[in-house]
């Protein structure tokens, strides 16, 4: 494991979605309710930025295209391919990323 | 119960039934009838990416071979429909077909400008259209747009962005007046002229004619604007013409079921006028998102599954490298509140009537849209002064 300290949680506090880089990564987090998600920031359909989307009912929308994924497993809704994620590990106020992506199965 | 299912036409709403009739794993059978010589395929990188270069054949297309071989699809390919009289099919060779339910998908066609025809005229709707063009868009060329709708507009950023030099004319006071109305309109005509568009509104084309290697365009006012090709992009038709004994009004009416007044047969996509609940009438638009969730919606209630529907419409637009959306339906407002920056192309600009949120339109504040969309769906009545603050997370209007 390689834990990168990437934000505080105070920084998602406001807007709950921060862009961090972390090595050659360019990873979007999000808060969602209470647990940080992280995903690539560079979205798998047209290259839009993740981190200037939105969070609703749960989901990350791209605001490029309004793909909509599943902030855990980078799955898009209706959609074949997959947005890369990170795991994330909050130790009191500090969010620490693993910068290895990580890619779910495609969906079919 | 139903054992067959004929689409006729292979677009974006005919796809996307198909799939969602296996998906939701109906196992009779499936025939798509359409009059390309190409599967269903995505028409919105036709005027963008794929007109750039920067996408191919594969990327657009919806229903491979591979995929109906696999799901026991049958595409029927370069087969014009002649004529839909209730749930039968005629083509314009071979026997007529039947199912127990049939799905019209068969979309649009671009409308004509009369007189202007020729060799060095371009509309834009199919792959080999989009083919065509690509070969015109060279650096140095000389483009003549008709028409500042979406079509018109995306053409000239590609254009634009190929190095070509751009003319576009709008009979109208602004581009994209019809669908944005002319304040936001006026924020993509200066989005045009910073991307280096010669854009020249309330211009109307009364002639055309080709010589050797130049395509004129002469005005109402009596100009003629030269170039090495002309794209006309003025709307498009329904294509209603081959189905008798069914209500038309512009396009196939349809209820919030996707259902014609004929028994059995549904409609779907460009092609139909549906009645919209969330609007009160019925209404016809001709944007990708659209066509898919009316596809599916068709499906499902050819499946006995239907479900009205009642989604706010939503589009997007790439052009002059923002990022265009719009969601909702607002034929008439009486306040534009503005969150964001006009002059720097970001903001999001939110249509009131008597204080309900009818509509909303953005340029690269994607995400704030798919908020909007909900409160459009929930006829939101929301504070002006909130739409407008930048620092109030627009969610909790949710």
């Amino acid at each position: 494991m390689s834990w990168v300290e990437a934000a505080s949680l105070k920084e998602l506090g406001r807007r709950r979605r921060k862009l961090v880089v972390v090595g050659d990564q360019q990873i979007a987090l999000f808060l969602v309710g209470e647990t940080v998600y992280a995903l690539r920031d560079v979205c798998v359909h047209k290259q839009r930025s993740l981190s200037k989307g939105t969070i609703l009912h749960g989901r990350i929308i791209c605001p490029g295209h309004q793909w909509s994924f599943d902030p855990a497993t980078g799955r898009a809704e209706g959609q074949d391919p997959c947005q890369p994620t990170y795991q994330v590990r909050v130790e009191d106020d500090a969010v620490y990323v693993d910068p290895r992506p990580l890619v779910a199965e495609e969906s079919r | 119960m139903i054992r067959s299912v004929i689409v006729v036409g292979g677009g974006q709403a005919a796809a996307v039934a198909v799939r969602t009739l296996r998906r939701r794993g109906y196992d009779g059978s499936v025939l798509l009838v359409s009059e390309e010589h190409l599967p269903p395929y995505q028409r919105p990188p036709l005027s963008k990416e794929y007109l750039a270069g920067e996408e191919d054949w594969e990327s657009l297309c919806l229903l491979p071979e591979s995929w109906c071989a696999d799901n026991d699809v049958e595409l029927r390919l370069n087969t014009r429909v002649t004529a839909v009289r209730g749930r039968e099919v005629e083509p314009a060779s071979g026997a007529r077909l039947t199912a127990d339910a049939l799905l019209v998908a068969t979309g649009g066609r671009p409308r004509r400008l009369p007189g202007v025809e020729g060799e060095r005229v371009r509309y834009l709707r199919t792959v080999a259209d989009s083919d065509r063009l690509r070969g015109d868009l060279r650096p140095g060329a000389r483009v003549v747009v008709v028409g500042g709708g979406f079509v018109g507009s995306e053409v000239a950023s590609t254009a634009r962005s190929l190095g070509a030099e751009v003319t576009v004319l709008e009979c109208l006071p602004v581009p994209l007046q019809r669908a944005l109305g002319p304040e936001m309109g006026g924020v993509c005509a200066a989005l045009q002229r910073a991307g280096g568009v010669d854009l020249r509104t309330g211009v109307t084309v009364t002639g055309y004619a080709e010589s050797g290697d130049v395509a004129a365009v002469r005005t109402g006012e009596g100009r003629v604007v030269e170039g090495d090709v002309v794209v006309v992009g003025v709307g498009m038709l329904p294509n209603v013409e081959a189905l008798h004994g069914f209500e038309l009004d512009d396009g196939v009416l349809v209820d919030e079921y996707c259902r014609t007044s004929v028994p059995g047969v549904y409609a779907a996509g460009d092609v139909a006028r549906h009645h919209h609940p969330l609007f009160g009438r019925a209404v016809r638009v001709e944007h990708f998102d659209h066509a898919s969730a009316h596809g599916m919606a068709a499906a499902k209630s050819i499946l006995g599954q239907g479900t009205p529907y009642t989604s706010p419409h939503w589009f997007w637009s790439d052009q002059f490298g923002r990022n265009l959306q719009y969601t909702g339906h607002a034929d008439e407002w009486d306040e534009i509140v503005v969150r964001g920056e006009v002059e720097e192309f970001d903001f999001i600009a939110f249509y009131l009537r008597k204080g309900v949120l009818q509509a909303a339109f953005a340029m690269d504040r994607g995400g704030d849209v798919a908020v909007a969309r909900q409160l459009v769906s929930a006829r939101a009545v929301p504070d002006p002064g909130f739409l407008r603050d930048e620092d109030a997370d627009l969610t909790e209007l949710l």
